[in-house]
């Protein structure tokens, strides 16, 4: 597959569980799939609200410490977005497979924890909330995800949308940033050398490729740049499947 | 008042109280009725206000380099051994300078590619009752192993070049040929080994806030590390390690990057609830991380005299946006100031 910086989908593709999504952007591939509101075990029972439990399963191998560390970050997000109360009780479980990821030009590269956690973070996150839609789980907001990495050199700085592995390490710093459909930021993980200024354009940055209605005026006349919003790119994908699931009615 | 002897039999003491509802007693603490009393958290600080740190060096003598980080009741004791690790035991190691060698590509970390580094944490030490000793490891102890792993090397904090054991080789040719042609028989300076640190964290005692007490302890610990000088021998072909203290030297730390972790809370327990009061609490204890979801840690280094920063880390909430972020930092800063001053001792 080409490492395009473009997104693509596949939903419910999976017919066995009650949601799923195949998502692919940057040379990551994950295959996501969803169970719920399910039975849950006596010991993870939430009185008040549902469960959620994130399985991430690696590529190559089986999961390790960079994967539980990925399974919290996710977990804490998704019960932000799940409407958690609505299902008491209950356990909604997801799991990301990740199929295939960039191959490493570095060669001598270790298999696990070859790079930072942060490169996939947005696959995941893609991934689970396509699921989540895929599965007509209740939300209380959708989200989008970005991976900008920062060059910084006194003054100028120039921000990388969807860098390559090469790109991703020689960069001063790498940012993830995830925003809910509303606008807020929900995640963001940095990593690497910068200043609160470079975060605050980072910050602009993401909010601009993440949301288009938020965007203002000068991107939504820019028709190449209202496209690459994300938040547009889930918009027309659900359409898509809501227009393919309705073919019957026509 | 007359109304206040029948209440008082449906009144609780205080530690019945946070136990039966937590959210609204940390909530009366921070919301008082009377605006006499300063809002305050329930262990008596306010929201802005750090435990007081206390950090003790080189308690372990076994260690190359050790700490006791003590915050409040969050304990960790870090301890750093040093292993060497032969450069003709790294598979497919090569030491040429050429274009096709992978040291030379952009971004190559050799600390990172050969695992120079091994932080581990342990909180399986009957630190904290969530915490039975005896356990595998927790999902916070491998997630907090995974934090430190990359931000020691995100943040670059150790020089490669402290961790290798070079070797020169003896000029063998005569002394006349050398004058003719010098520079092109000089033997050129081999990477003979690497030191590999191995990073263990053990919490003795965890009253919340792990991530910033774990890596105050690795900082600290790493100030403290003194390597011995180890230098090849070539006829053992081996490398041996000198023993006098005088000759063994300290880790050139780059910089002193210093963790704060806030969260926030939220003044009502739905989340779905439009517009909501809440408080950003520094320095949480496990009564608040109970009771919170949204969490920002913030890497930071002033040691240069203007801020860097060298990781941010929110998840599990939306509260915190570009205008709080800049309060966390500023307040970070003055964190730094206080910390730095006990490391550097």
């Amino acid at each position: 597959m080409a490492n395009s910086a473009e997104p693509t989908a596949l939903l419910s593709h999976l017919h066995r569980t009650d949601g799923s999504a195949t998502f692919s952007q940057n040379g990551y591939t994950v295959i996501g799939a969803v169970n719920g509101p399910i039975e849950v075990q006596r010991r993870d029972e939430l009185p008040e609200e549902a469960a959620i439990d994130v399985n991430i399963r690696p590529a190559a191998g089986v999961g390790g410490t960079r994967e539980r560390h990925l399974e919290s970050i996710l977990q804490s997000t998704l019960r932000q977005i799940i409407l958690i109360t609505n299902f008491p009780r209950t356990l909604i479980q997801v799991t990301l497979q990740i199929t295939s990821t960039p191959e490493n030009d570095t060669a001598g590269s270790k298999l696990v924890q070859a790079s930072s956690n942060l490169a996939i973070l947005p696959a995941l996150l893609q991934t689970a909330i396509l699921t989540l839609l895929s599965a007509s789980i209740p939300l209380a907001v959708t989200m989008t995800s970005v991976l900008l990495a920062l060059n910084s050199n006194g003054k100028s700085r120039t921000t990388l949308k969807a860098p390559t592995i090469v790109q991703f390490q020689a960069a001063d710093s790498v940012h993830v940033l995830a925003f809910t459909s509303q606008g807020e930021l929900l995640v963001a993980e940095s990593e690497g050398i910068f200043t609160l200024e470079d975060w605050d354009e980072v910050y602009e940055t993401a909010k601009a490729l993440c949301c288009d209605e938020s965007a203002g005026e000068a991107i939504m006349q820019d028709e190449e740049e209202n496209k690459g919003s994300l938040m547009g790119f889930v918009k027309s994908t659900l359409e898509e499947k809501v227009a393919k699931d309705l073919h019957w009615k026509d | 008042m007359a109304s206040a002897a029948p209440q008082s039999t449906l009144s609780f003491p205080r530690e019945t109280f946070a136990k039966l509802s937590p959210h609204p007693y940390l909530l009366a603490h921070l919301q008082p009725t009377s605006d006499s009393s300063i809002p305050t958290r329930a262990n008596g600080r306010v929201a802005t206000q750090f435990r007081t740190p206390h950090i003790n060096n080189g308690s372990l003598t076994h260690a190359e380099g050790s700490a006791v980080v003590r915050i409040g009741d969050t304990t960790v004791v870090c301890g750093i051994r040093a292993e060497i690790l032969l450069a003709n035991n790294v598979a497919g190691y090569r030491v040429d300078k050429s274009s096709t060698a992978p040291s030379s590509k952009v971004g190559y970390n050799e600390a990172k590619e050969l695992d120079l580094l091994v932080p581990n944490i342990e909180l399986a030490t009957g630190c904290s009752p969530a915490f039975m000793p005896g356990q595998p490891p927790s999902t916070l102890a491998q997630s907090l192993s995974t934090r430190i792993y990359s931000l020691l090397h995100s943040s670059g904090l150790v020089d490669g070049e402290d961790l290798r054991i070079w070797y020169q080789p003896p000029d063998l040719s005569d002394q006349d040929k050398m004058e003719e042609e010098d520079e092109e028989d000089v033997p050129e300076p081999e990477v003979k080994a690497f030191w590999t640190l191995y990073i263990d964290i053990l919490f003795i005692s965890l009253d919340g806030n792990p991530f910033d007490a774990a890596w105050a302890g690795v900082i600290s610990a790493l100030k403290n590390v003194r390597l011995p000088k180890a230098y090849w021998d070539p006829d053992r072909e081996m490398i041996l390690c000198e023993d006098s203290v005088a000759q063994s030297k300290k880790l050139q730390l780059r910089g002193l990057p210093i963790a704060v972790t806030s969260l926030v809370f939220k003044a009502k327990e739905q989340k779905q609830a439009k517009v909501q009061k809440c408080w950003i609490l520094v320095d949480p204890d496990t009564f608040e991380e109970g009771l919170c979801e949204e969490s920002v840690t913030v890497v930071i280094d002033c040691g240069s005299g203007k801020t860097k920063m060298l990781g941010i880390s929110k998840a599990g909430g939306t509260t915190i946006g570009m205008l709080e972020m800049k309060g966390i930092v500023s307040l970070a800063e003055k964190r730094w100031v206080e910390l730095s001053d006990l490391l550097d001792r």
